[in-house]
């Protein structure tokens, strides 16, 4: 079961779905599309545990975590 | 004799009425400054994502450090929402303070994940958009 976590100001809302099933899999491509086109950033983490960034839908997450972007405070 | 012990008695009972005073006051001030739901699932996903030694770090002093993407730069992230960023020295003193924050307003479990990720990700990015200050 994969999932994608966005951030919010209930601490984060998570959408699971499965990515062997096409509809599902689409759904979270939408998703994706309709969150980064919003300004938000998209990252999963390695193996290892180190964030990276994803600039495109990638459909082997298994976690990707949406924050809205940083600017000056 | 009497008025001895009156006034005992009333002393005794005023110091148990302050007792139960204060061990309301200290209900009253726990239950007010308890954490939401919505802090604590910020912090639960924070510490999903930090490395062990950041997490270790964090639990100990409630800030934990990163290493910039690009300058291999040490960064301490405070606890917090806002202008919790200082660059270290070499000498882990405190250089530069840097105050970036998401645009949406977020808990601060949220807010400090999502500083880890832009430094270790995208560290000249967000400092291009960041305001710094001098850290106490």
């Amino acid at each position: 079961m994969a999932t994608q976590i966005i951030m919010d100001h209930n601490g984060d809302t998570r959408h699971n779905f499965d990515a062997k099933d096409a509809k599902a899999l689409s759904e979270a491509e939408r998703r994706f599309k309709a969150l980064t086109g919003a300004g938000f950033i998209a990252a999963s983490r390695t193996a290892s545990g180190e964030p990276v960034v994803k600039r495109t839908f990638d459909p082997t997450a298994e976690e990707t975590l949406f924050f809205p972007r940083l600017v000056g405070g | 004799m009497v008025f001895v012990a009156l006034l005992h008695d009333a002393n005794g009972q005023l110091q148990r009425l302050l007792a139960a005073l204060s061990h309301l006051a200290r209900a009253f001030r726990d239950w007010y400054q308890r954490p939401s739901t919505s802090q604590l699932r910020g912090l639960k996903l924070l510490r999903e994502w930090l490395s062990q030694e950041q997490l270790a770090q964090y639990d100990a002093h409630k800030y934990f450090d990163v290493i910039g993407c690009h300058s291999s730069k040490r960064y301490r992230i405070h606890h917090g929402n806002g202008a919790n960023v200082i660059e270290l020295d070499d000498a882990a003193l405190p250089r530069t303070g840097w105050c970036f924050v998401p645009t949406d307003h977020l808990v601060a479990g949220d807010v400090m994940l999502a500083q880890k990720i832009a430094l270790e990700t995208d560290e000249r990015g967000v400092l291009a958009a960041a305001n710094n200050f001098t850290p106490r």
